[in-house]
């Protein structure tokens, strides 16, 4: 489903990622780990379009997407998450799912040249059946979706996202991804900064999803969940790939050990 | 060929003096993050300062420049003490907006203490000249080179070399971690708005004497062309700086070379366009894309709309509606003014507020509007009924190709782009003698008036307005509750975000900027029916300030808040005619306060 | 209506005899109000004070005497047209006012025009030299000297009066500018002289370097600017700094005081022309400066003096054809002789709605001092 292969990506004189290459099966769910400053997340920008690579190819159900912009790559199926958390403070939860939701977009959004932003706009303030049906549908779905994380969300679905804990945002931020629908959902340590009780929860979410048959790519730290979760898991060190295999074979690898244990900052947890 | 000599020769000589502000304006934006739009006005203060030690003291250039220093270091402590420092970790927007305002505040202090009359500067500086080429270049053009190499080179050696400098330079690397390992950042900007000041002062008092005349009036040029000079060489690149205003004299003295005397301003905007499209962090920089800013949108205040009750606005409505009975054509004129900037300020808070492109050439829109509904009623004799939709059209789409290129910048960049906008397409209308007439302007428009009816009285001009701000509003509204309110605001809060989600943003900027247009335009169209003569400086860049803190008064993005801010900001003055000279004065402060007790505005951001 | 400090300045006013004439049974020592729309504060407020002064002036001599007292009531409007607006709406509800006087630009006054031809106030723009000011509507009038008069003047100056005959043209680009050279060039061509070049510029500029080179290089024999004084001060004397010996022949608007004062040492030898002038003779000139320096304890200038001008006109109209705002705008076609500084006597031209017949005086500067210029070769 997702090949890459030869990804470089240099900032001034750091090289960030040196030799990103993966491929991922439909249906799979890759982990990638490694030290802090190893280049996962830029991978992933280079993945998702936010960032030019500088060379090497990515391939997307047979499809060559490298270089691509990000709204033509989520408009192919792939969503995702930010490491940081990037929810829009000011929209209400369900309209942040809304909005993940924006290419499915029909109804209200003609695909003609030129032409379709207008009509897109009459519409909006016409709201025939079709847009308002669509519209409910929508709403319907996204509400489907954050009933996955229980009541954290549900009750909370008109309140600004900024007055939301930092757990919650992460979970808008995995409902809003999910609501485009993806084919392939990157996800960037979802559960960064969360407690055990929440990290356990985000398993259970992300072990659903898996179930569900969706093909994820997985950026984590907290090694417990990676090895529960992965089908295969990737090491990164320095910008590139020193280990891949099943989890069992990657947490006896030497190479990641010395990786870790030469990183003493790494926000990697002792391997149980 | 010795002309071409003599054009380069003066480029240079004009570039030297904008040097002298441009330094100082990559300074504060290299350190603070923050374009100075207060700058002019320090160089305004500089040259009174300077005026008034010769002319009341008899001081010598020494003991001139001297106090000078003193007067403008104090200055730029206050602005960054009393003006910004509070500021800290508020919104983007606010700290740019209070330059805006210490501006005004400063030019109106200057020019009640010294009235707006222009003075002369007795010169201070030895009168010899050399011949170069057909030209001269005096004693003071050597000064003016010499202290701006020099205080480049002092800045230089100050960053390098000392410890505060040190501080400085780490925290305009990286703030965050300056702070960390122990830099006082407040002393650092503190000294850094003291240096850029009084660069800024010196450079107000040697021009000043270089024309032999200052006003108060200078101010705003002199910030303008600062930011031309600053972004060309680079945002906080001091060298740049330099390098930036001798390009931007030579730009327009070889512009005036090509095309004449009245293109000079053009090309000089034209140039800044130019760059912040191709090479936004200068010519110095390696080209990238991206530009320098953090992508993450904190442009807006976090704030709830405030919940007014449900019986609100239609008993305001109603009132409204009824203002006329009163039978207070005074009090309706006011209204129906304020109603025309209501709809401006509709525009500016869609695409200032929900979509988080704070532009400084809204003005812009108003004008084409307006030539465009007159232009259309004298020359193509259109019914008025027919020409003001029309040109709402118009400006929809001409203002959306305008800012089209500007789409992929962001924060402080479509601000300045924006501002250049708009002086760029005042600079054509004023040009473009063909079509607009030029500087004689549009006259004679016919007055308003609806397939027949006779809307020209007081009270026909409110009724219009009223109607076409409440379908205006509605409208905006109930575009604002469907997906594309979600879809701008996505836009505004992270851009990054939104697009990872499909969200196209130059299709959804170009739609918030179509419909802002099509409310400014109308709002240009109506006023120029009214006026009945409108020309090139009707719509000035004031204007565009004056919007955007009817704006920021309301709350960005927020409908209401809009049409309240109008309201007030027209009206108050009014009511403030009792206080006449301090009315602007007043009004700066007041626009002072509100940033910082504020933010959010009267009616909350949406 | 409230009397604001800054809002309302009554001129002098006195008891004497009226008639009932005034629109609200007024009584007879009821005063008569015109309106000032102008401006006191902002860019232009100088303009503003000016006037008052100069109206202040002429009330004080004027009231004494007449049947019918004049007052004016002062709206400061910052020229801007969205304050002229409003203003024109506050005068033209207010029953006592007979006259409007004002705005100080164009653009001011003409966006309130539509407002005082519907109430059918006059609008007395006497700084407005627009062409298209009095054709708001016929209730728009004006004094203000005639671009159409002056700029032949100007163009004689330089070709007769010194003997040039390729002229470099420098002016603003603005309304008044642009308008004031197309005149220039074609009283130009008339004559059989040629403009070399022409050359716009934009208010607050201030480097003219460039422009200059672009006149130089058209070979001029006489520099010609079409500016107000401040700007002017800033050209001569880059005009002189680039080594250009050229006489330089300026348009009345650089005549001024601050001339001198702006421009040091250049501008001796600069010819202007001018309407006013205080050590001109002619008695009514000298009256009037007297009388100011009396007052205010220096020279009247080109401002105060049309100012002075205006209210004499309008106390004219009240008293001699009633204080109504019809009978203004009928006096205004039928007034003949208004004594005036800067025409001698006006009177209307019933179609343009201007007044002709200004007096011109050509002036040079010597030793940093405006003499009356008496021919021959310039210095
Ligand atoms: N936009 C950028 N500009 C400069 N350097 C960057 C940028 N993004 C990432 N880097 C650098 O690239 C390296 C890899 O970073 P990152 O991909 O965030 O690592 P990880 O996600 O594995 O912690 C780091 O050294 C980081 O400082
Ligand atoms: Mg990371």
């Amino acid at each position: 489903m997702l090949e890459v292969q030869g990804l470089q990506k240099r900032f001034g004189g750091v090289t960030a990622v040196a030799d990103g290459a993966l491929t991922l099966r439909e249906g799979e769910l890759l982990s990638i780990i490694g030290p802090n400053g190893a280049g996962k997340t830029t991978l992933f920008n280079l993945i998702s379009g936010l960032e030019p690579p500088d060379a090497g190819s990515v391939r997307f159900q047979g499809q060559d997407i490298t270089g691509a912009v990000p709204e033509a790559l989520a408009a192919l199926g792939i969503a995702r998450t930010f490491q940081h958390g990037r929810v829009f403070g000011n929209l209400s939860v369900l309209d942040n799912v809304l909005v993940g939701a924006h290419t499915r977009l029909r109804a209200v959004k003609p695909a003609l040249p030129l032409l379709g932003p207008l009509l897109e706009m009459a519409l909006a303030a016409l709201r025939p059946p079709a847009v308002r049906a669509e519209e409910a549908a929508l709403r319907r779905d996204a509400e489907q979706i954050l009933a996955r994380f229980g009541d954290r969300l549900l009750p909370r679905l008109h309140q600004p996202a900024f007055s939301l804990s930092y757990a919650n945002r992460r979970r808008v931020e995995i409902a809003r991804a999910l609501a485009l629908r993806p084919k392939l959902l990157l996800l960037d340590e979802p559960t960064a900064g969360m407690n055990q009780t929440e990290t356990a929860e985000m398993q259970e979410v992300v072990a659903d999803l898996k179930r569900s048959g969706l093909t994820i790519l997985l950026i984590e730290h907290k090694l417990e969940m990676v090895m529960r979760l992965s089908d295969r898991v990737l090491v990164m060190d320095n910008g590139r790939r020193i280990a891949e295999g099943l989890p069992q074979q990657v947490r006896n690898n030497p190479a990641v050990i010395e990786a870790y244990l030469g990183h003493r900052h790494a926000g990697a947890e002792p391997v149980s | 060929m010795s002309a071409w000599f003599d054009y380069t020769v003066n480029g240079f000589v004009i570039g030297n003096i904008y040097a002298l502000l441009a330094v100082g304006l990559a300074l504060i934006y290299g350190v603070a993050n923050l374009v100075n739009f207060a700058h002019g006005s320090v160089y305004v203060v500089g040259a009174y300062i300077g005026w008034a030690a010769i002319t009341h003291l008899g001081t010598p250039l020494p003991l001139t420049l001297l106090c000078v220093v003193v007067v403008c270091a104090l200055v730029g402590v206050a602005i960054e003490r009393i003006g910004l420092r509070a500021l800290q970790g508020s919104s983007r927007i606010a700290p740019l907006l209070a330059t805006i305002g210490i501006g005004l505040v400063l030019d109106q202090v200057v020019q009640l203490v010294w009235s707006p009359d222009p003075r002369a500067v007795p010169m201070q500086v030895p009168e010899w000249r050399i011949a170069i080429g057909g030209g001269t270049i005096g004693a003071l053009d050597l000064l003016i080179a010499g202290i701006g190499c020099s205080s480049a080179a002092v800045l230089y050696g100050f960053l390098r070399f000392t410890k505060l400098g040190w501080a400085v330079r780490a925290t305009a690397q990286d703030s965050d971690a300056a702070q960390q390992m122990g830099v006082d950042i407040n002393r650092v900007n503190m000294a850094v708005f003291a240096i850029a000041s009084v660069l800024s002062g010196i450079s107000g008092l040697l021009v000043g004497m270089y024309y032999n005349q200052i006003n108060p009036a200078m101010s705003f040029e002199a910030t303008l062309k600062g930011i031309v000079a600053l972004i060309i060489g680079g945002l906080g690149n001091v060298p740049g700086a330099i390098a930036g205003s001798l390009i931007l004299g030579l730009t327009e003295s070889y512009g005036i070379a090509l095309f004449g005397t009245s293109y000079r301003n053009l090309f000089a905007f034209v140039l800044l366009v130019a760059m912040l499209l191709w090479r936004p962090n200068g010519l110095f920089a390696p080209r990238r894309a991206a530009a320098p800013e953090p992508m993450v949108g904190t442009f807006i205040a976090r704030s709830l709309p405030v919940k007014l009750p449900r019986w609100v606005v239609p008993v305001v409505l109603l009132a409204a509606a009824l203002l006329p009975l009163l039978n207070q054509p005074y009090l309706l004129q006011i209204g129906a003014n304020s109603l025309m900037y209501a709809m401006l300020a509709l525009s500016l808070t869609l695409v200032a507020g929900t979509v988080g492109q704070v532009s400084l050439g809204h003005a812009a829109l108003l004008a084409i509007g307006g030539y465009a509904s007159g232009l259309l009623a004298l020359d193509a004799g259109w019914p008025v009924a027919l020409a003001i939709p029309a040109a709402g059209l118009i400006t929809a789409g001409l203002g959306t190709a305008l800012v089209w290129p500007a789409f992929r910048l962001t924060g402080h960049y479509v601000s300045i782009a924006t501002l250049g906008i708009g002086e760029i397409v005042s600079l054509v209308i004023l040009n473009w003698t063909g079509l607009t007439r030029g500087a004689i302007g549009l006259g004679g428009i016919p007055p308003l008036e609806l397939f027949g009816v006779d809307l020209g009285s007081v009270q026909g001009t409110y009724w219009l307005c009223l109607v076409v701000l409440v379908l205006l509003a509605l409208l905006q509204l109930r575009l604002l509750s469907s997906h594309l309110g979600r879809t701008w605001r996505a836009i505004r809060d992270d851009s990054v975000a939104a697009r990872s989600h499909g969200v196209g943003e130059d299709r959804y900027k170009a739609l918030a900027f179509g419909y802002g247009g099509f409310a400014a335009g109308i709002s240009g169209a109506i006023t120029a029916h009214v006026y009945s003569y409108i020309n090139h400086e009707t719509f000035g860049a004031s204007l565009s300030v004056l919007a955007l803190t009817m704006v920021i008064l309301g709350g960005m993005g927020n409908v209401l808040g809009a049409v309240l801010g109008a309201t007030l900001l027209i009206a108050l003055p009014e009511a403030f005619r009792a206080l006449a000279e301090y009315r602007i004065l007043i009004y700066g402060v007041v626009l002072l306060l509100l940033i910082r007790f504020r933010p959010q505005g009267l009616m909350g951001t949406v | 209506m409230s009397l604001h400090r800054r809002s309302l300045l009554l001129g002098s006013a006195s008891l004497g005899a009226g008639t009932a004439l005034a629109p609200r049974s007024a009584g007879a020592a009821d005063p008569v109000f015109v309106g000032v729309s102008g401006p006191l504060t902002g860019p232009n407020a100088q303009y503003g004070a000016q006037w008052k002064d100069a109206f202040d002036l002429a009330l004080e001599q004027l009231n004494p005497a007449a049947q019918h007292k004049l007052q004016y009531v002062f709206e400061d409007s910052q020229s801007d047209p969205r304050q002229s607006v409003a203003i024109a709406q506050k005068f033209v509800n207010d029953a006592r006012i007979v006259m409007e006087l004002g705005d100080f630009s164009s653009p001011a006054s003409m966006a309130a025009s539509p407002i005082y031809q519907r109430a059918k106030l006059v609008q007395f723009g006497f700084t407005n030299s627009h062409p298209d000011f009095t054709k708001g509507g016929d209730y728009m009038w004006s004094n203000s000297i005639s671009q159409a008069e002056e700029q032949p003047t100007l163009a004689d100056y330089a070709i007769t009066g010194l003997g040039r005959h390729k002229l470099g043209v420098i002016h603003l680009n603005t309304d008044w500018g642009v308008t004031s050279k197309n005149l220039f060039s074609a009283a130009v061509q008339a004559k059989g002289a040629t403009v070399t070049a022409a050359e716009g510029f934009l208010p607050n500029e201030r480097d003219f370097r460039s422009t200059l080179v672009r006149i130089r290089d058209s070979n001029p024999d006489g520099i010609v600017i079409i500016a107000y004084y401040a700007d002017a001060a800033t050209i001569v004397r880059q005009i002189r700094t680039l080594g250009l010996t050229q006489p330089i022949v300026a348009v009345s608007s650089v005549y001024s005081p601050k001339l001198i004062e702006l421009g040091g040492d250049a501008v001796n030898g600069v010819h202007v022309i001018t309407t006013f002038f205080p050590d001109e003779p002619r008695p009514g000139v000298q009256r009037f400066v007297e009388a100011f320096r009396a007052k205010y304890n220096r020279d009247p200038d080109t401002f105060n003096a049309t100012a002075y001008d205006t209210m004499v006109l309008a106390s004219t109209l009240v008293n001699q054809y009633g204080p109504t705002r019809a009978a203004i705008r009928e006096g205004l076609g039928k007034v003949r002789g208004v004594p005036s500084v800067i025409f001698g006597t006006m009177q209307f031209d019933q179609t343009t709605r201007r007044v002709e017949g200004a007096q011109y005086k050509r002036l040079v500067v010597k030793d940093g001092r405006f003499t009356l210029f008496t021919g021959g070769t310039p210095s």
